[in-house]
């Protein structure tokens, strides 16, 4: 009887990688058209609180800030007012309402830094982007040292709106 | 003359650095893609702000309010009226206050009688909003109950 010897040759396998790349371009696509890229956004806080609180309090809260924005026919600014005092309608009036409110938070001698509260008085057709703005430049300022948010007011309120007529 | 006779060479190229590079891009996608749904609507143009920070902790009971304008693909104003937007919904912001005490409702089926009041109202307003109408909104928001707001703004990068 003859054996036969059968010689058995190690055959490498090789997986046929075609398919895995078609596979995996599926998920790529996939991935590309559910990708929304969402620009960062923050947001202010507004104490917004309803009718007069039901117990007065003993504490004697200093009056707010009033800032008033005027607004121009078209909704654009028309100016910027701290307690009846004009700070312009440029770019910087709110960078100067930012020093004010800085200066009257930052004095030593006030002691009622903390319970200071802002109320903005806006025309009813002013573009919103100016109150939002108005409210950034009272809530505190970014140190261009450090790039830390340095707080202000806390309080940020909105005086009752004003309907044009007709 | 002998002519020698030349075999067609098929090259076939290395697949498995395309492989290595196609993975690097899904596991770059898949750090990147968000799938929670947002309610930001993208019709929306915020106004932006250096001071605009997300907040240092997620909020739980939030609703969004989206106002803006109909605009056209390059961005135009098709229609002066404000509207908020919810989807495909549009309503006119003075008569959103049904569908305030609809989410008043709603917040105190999934949290319990008064579960609505700590819930925050995050207005998503266009930049050329009239500031009125933003105002009126959070009276009509007040009106159905709720007390906590704050306004959406894009964070500006200098």
């Amino acid at each position: 009887m003859k054996i036969r010897k059968s010689r058995i040759s190690a055959t490498k396998i090789e997986a046929q990688m075609a398919p895995m790349i078609d596979v995996v371009f599926q998920l790529l696509i996939f991935f590309m058209l559910t990708l929304k890229i969402i620009p960062v956004e923050g947001d202010f806080n507004i104490n917004m609180p309803i009718g007069q609180q039901a117990t007065e309090s003993p504490d004697i809260t200093p009056p707010p800030i009033k800032v008033r924005l005027i607004a121009n026919e078209d909704g654009s600014l028309s100016g910027v007012q701290m307690n009846q005092r004009q700070l312009g309608n440029d770019g910087l009036a709110f960078d100067r309402l930012n020093a004010e409110i800085g200066n009257l938070v930052g004095r030593r001698d006030n002691p009622f830094a903390d319970e200071l509260e802002v109320e903005i008085d806006a025309d009813y057709n002013l573009h919103y982007r100016f109150v939002i703005s108005a409210v950034s430049a009272c809530t505190g300022s970014v140190s261009p040292k450090t790039g830390q948010v340095i707080r202000y007011v806390e309080k940020v309120k909105f005086a009752p709106p004003r309907r044009p007529e007709g | 003359m002998r002519y020698k006779k030349h075999e067609s060479t098929v090259i076939e190229p290395d697949m498995t650095p395309m492989i290595d590079i196609v993975f690097q891009l899904i596991a770059f996608f898949m750090m990147v893609t968000n799938f929670e749904q947002t309610q930001a609507d993208e019709r929306v143009k915020l106004p932006s702000d250096q001071l605009a920070r997300p907040p240092i902790t997620s909020r739980e009971k939030v609703l969004v309010i989206n106002i803006g304008f109909k605009r056209d693909r390059e961005g135009v104003k098709t229609d002066p009226t404000p509207y908020v937007f919810e989807g495909d919904v549009q309503t006119p912001v003075l008569k959103y206050g049904p569908r305030l005490k609809e989410e008043k409702r709603v917040a105190e089926a999934l949290y319990g009688p008064g579960g609505h009041k700590d819930m925050i109202i995050e207005i998503r307003a266009d930049s050329e909003t009239p500031t009125g109408l933003v105002q009126e909104l959070i009276k009509l928001s007040q009106e159905a109950g709720f007390e906590k707001f704050s306004l959406r703004a894009k964070q500006l990068i200098r």
